[in-house]
């Protein structure tokens, strides 16, 4: 008996040495989805300084500084800056001012200034520098006292 | 009607994804199908700076030029590294389909001399389904 039990459970284990295991492996499928976006981070305001003709108002000019964003984006988004509509000026000031404001960008993406709107098709983060300069012309000139411009930097 | 117009209202809402924060507003392009005669999309403003700051919500078509559009809240402050939900429901104004443009916009620093406003704007397009 102790035999055949023996003999029994020997041909039983052979026999299940060629099954396959039942194990079964499933794939878990992540998907993501990334529309265009964009941040912009105001890091500093700028400064307009007095030419020497007292014709020109500008953040280019000696003493003058731009003002600074962080642009952060995906891609697939468009940089550009609005014509200036809020100003405010002393008012000893009573002559017209055209007002110009420029980006460039150095980072990802090199951007040489420009007041046009430029395509960003790449992800990266950039420095972007906001200019602004008011000028006078024929025999106009910029008054003393304090003058104010909002120049809108949009990322659409 | 009232309902209907709130229910289509809302399903409209939901079928644009719901947005991560950390992003000065999100989504920044959908389309939305809607059964009424306006339609509606949530976005997510964020402050992505250490201070509190004012934002507002502006709506505009593609040349620029406001649009008439219910949108709640318009303007709010958002704490330090913020976002929160803004629900804009645009008329299609009789047109079938109609695209503007959602903008965030804020000063974070005003008073100065040269001051720059940053404004992110999304793109969307309703479509009017009957």
């Amino acid at each position: 008996m102790k035999l055949f039990r023996t003999a029994f459970g020997a041909a039983l284990l052979v026999t299940c040495l060629g099954q396959p295991a039942l194990a079964t492996t499933q794939n878990v499928i992540f998907n993501g989805t990334i529309t265009p976006t964009c941040t912009l981070v105001i890091a500093t305001n700028g400064t307009m300084t007095i030419s020497p003709d007292l014709q020109t108002l500008s953040s280019h000019n000696s003493g003058g500084s731009a003002g600074t964003v962080t642009l952060t984006t995906t891609g697939g988004v468009s940089l550009s800056v609005d014509p200036v509509t809020t100003t405010t000026v002393p008012s000893a000031d009573t002559t017209s001012t055209t007002w110009t404001p420029t980006y460039s960008s150095a980072g990802a993406h090199s951007i040489v200034e420009t007041g046009s709107a430029t395509a960003i098709s790449t992800p990266g983060a950039d420095l972007v520098s906001v200019h602004l300069a008011g000028t006078k012309g024929g025999s106009n000139r910029f008054a003393n006292g304090n003058y104010q411009a909002t120049v809108t930097l949009r990322c659409e | 009607m009232t309902l209907f117009r709130t229910l289509a209202t809302t399903l409209a809402v939901g079928l644009i994804p719901a947005a991560a924060a950390a992003q000065s507003m999100s989504p920044m392009r959908g389309e939305v199908n809607s059964f009424t005669d306006v339609f509606a999309v949530r976005v997510f403003p964020a402050n992505p700076y250490d201070q509190k700051i004012k934002i507002e919500i502006h709506v505009y078509d593609q040349d620029f030029q406001p649009v008439d559009a219910r949108i709640l809240p318009a303007a709010f402050q958002l704490g330090a590294q913020a976002s929160r939900p803004v629900l804009v429901v645009v008329p299609f104004g009789g047109a079938a389909e109609r695209k503007v443009r959602i903008c965030t916009e804020s000063i974070p620093f005003p008073n100065q001399q040269t001051q720059i406003r940053a404004q992110i704007c999304g793109k969307f397009f309703g479509h009017r389904k009957s």
